[in-house]
């Protein structure tokens, strides 16, 4: 009996870290890219800005709470800072402050796709633990 | 009962380790069968027999996909770039009848039963358009990186003509200038630089003539330090200063070779790929695209003089912790624009269509490190660049 329980445990974390791994850093690009598709399935400007703003928003939220956890190490914060910067930079832009260009109504689809594709290259550069990454993901759930 | 209980004891105790050895047994066939390599019926046949000709082209790819390779297209579809890369290395393989093509694929080590790990390289090998072997092998045998690619390449190659054209394309993620530990998602302490793979390179051209074209399809790979590595074993080279996005450079010119290469001019058709990947990937990305053509010969006099101040700069940001340090054209540092600055490029460039870079009109076709400034921390646009 008590092998069996060691082995089912054994069994248990190696899907666990397996599945974090795969949720943790597939399902932030998967976040991003679930925006883009919804912001190109509307037609209406304001609604598409909406969307890119609640989920720029949503995610800088959930890093902000991921960064105050104390559950991460001085090596996630600096990257979870880097992320922050980054997201705040689309949002600046979106709304034309900080002094970027106004993204125009008709570049909000194409603005979508960028985001999309400059989270998925920062990935590259911004590293962040998978116990970070799977805490991002559960509070994007939850928030 | 007490009797027939006992029977029943007794023969499941008979029973239990039986069925154990049988499950066992089946379990270990599974896992040799799935470790063996899969002989085609046609490496029976001996290479050569199928075309009278020896090979006009011999490519080789190395299709890195031990990482994070997921990536979006612009209609929404999840893609893994290193399969998408191998989909299109096999279509030029299938296409060239006169080619012989070898696809090395660095896949994820995956294990069977949580700890048999199972072998994590794909080999294929292409002459003529068809399939003549395909194996699968373990990517860790051996002290340098490529010893198993490289084994694989001088098994299967075909006598060398003397007109032959060679080509070599890797396809991942930044190849490290130094450090390197964590290339591979599943070695965390093996390191991947790019005197790695000029290793692999020397050890695959050993003495015979150098490759006619190297493609990197990586991000930041247009470094002085790359390709002043790279520059011994390849007369052009391909490369991305920048950032490349994953859905890489687009193949379709290296099918048919025998048409785009008809005249043997491996200047006009680096070029002509350049061209063709760039204006693929400006159509559907959004980041900056920035493909460029380096004639090795061309380019030694740059690369000689500023050898020393990147070097020096390297050394200076290796101490440095990732967040801390930045790439950067190098234009935008005045120590490396010299005269002979952009003599032997060919630049293809778009900035990207958002962000602080969008008004960056020009790249110098050369990628440097700098200290991350605070600017960028800051959410600060930086002023557009004026030449």
């Amino acid at each position: 009996m008590l092998a069996r329980t060691v082995f089912g445990a054994i069994v248990m974390m190696f899907v666990l870290v397996q599945a974090g791994n795969a949720v943790g850093k597939d399902d932030i690009q998967k976040y991003f890219n679930d925006t883009a598709c919804k912001v190109k399935a509307t037609t209406d400007p304001m609604q598409k800005r909406e969307i890119l703003n609640n989920s720029l928003q949503t995610m800088s939220k959930a890093l902000d709470i991921v960064e105050s956890s104390g559950l991460i190490s001085k090596d996630d914060r600096a990257g979870i800072d880097r992320f922050k910067a980054t997201l705040q930079e689309k949002q600046d832009e979106l709304t034309g402050s900080n002094g970027y260009e106004r993204v125009s109504d008709e570049q909000l689809n194409a603005f979508s796709d960028y985001v999309v594709q400059d989270m998925e290259q920062a990935a590259q550069t911004i590293t962040i633990s998978v116990l970070a990454a799977v805490l991002i993901v559960v509070l994007l759930l939850l928030i | 009962m007490q009797s027939s209980h006992n029977r029943s004891f007794t023969s499941a105790t008979h029973t239990y380790p039986m069925l154990f050895v049988c499950v066992g047994c089946v379990v270990l066939g599974l896992f040799l069968f799935s470790c063996s390599s899969i002989p085609l019926t046609q490496r029976g046949t001996p290479f050569g027999e199928e075309s009278a000709l020896p090979p006009r082209y011999s490519m080789v790819f190395i299709i890195h996909g031990d990482g994070d390779y997921l990536y979006h297209d612009p209609r929404g579809n999840a893609r893994r770039a290193d399969e998408e890369a191998l989909v299109g290395a096999t279509r030029v393989a299938v296409q060239s009848p006169q080619a012989e093509v070898f696809i090395f694929h660095e896949r994820p080590r995956r294990h069977f039963l949580l700890f048999f790990p199972l072998r994590d390289g794909e080999f294929y090998y292409y002459r003529h358009g068809r399939l003549l072997a395909k194996e699968s092998y373990r990517r860790d045998q051996g002290p340098s990186r490529f010893d198993p690619e490289v084994e694989l390449y001088h098994r299967f190659r075909a006598e060398a003509r003397p007109q032959l054209v060679r080509l070599f394309l890797y396809f991942g993620h930044e190849i490290p200038e130094f450090g390197g530990a964590g290339y591979d998602a599943s070695y965390s302490k093996r390191t991947f630089t790019v005197d790695d793979l000029a290793d692999g390179l020397k050890r695959i051209t050993g003495d015979s003539t150098k490759f006619d074209l190297i493609v990197l399809s990586t991000c930041f790979s247009g470094t002085p330090h790359t390709i002043t590595t790279l520059a011994p074993y390849g007369r052009y080279i391909i490369a991305s200063p920048d950032n490349l996005h994953l859905s890489y450079f687009d193949l379709d010119p290296f099918e048919r070779l025998d048409v785009g290469l008809q005249d043997g001019d491996v200047s006009a058709f680096a070029k002509n790929f350049a061209h063709h990947a760039f204006d693929r990937l400006t159509t559907d990305i959004q980041t900056a695209v920035t493909v460029v053509v380096y004639d090795v010969d061309r380019v030694r006099g740059f690369l000689h003089s500023v050898d020393r101040v990147y070097d020096h700069a390297l050394t200076t940001l290796k101490g440095q912790t990732p967040g801390s340090i930045e790439h950067c054209d190098c234009a935008e540092d005045p120590v490396y624009v010299l005269p002979g600055m952009s003599e032997g490029l060919d630049v293809f460039y778009r900035p990207p269509r958002f962000g602080r870079l969008k008004h960056k009109q020009n790249h110098s076709g050369w990628e440097c490190w700098r200290r991350r400034e605070q600017h960028a921390l800051a959410s600060q646009p930086l002023e557009p660049l004026r030449k």
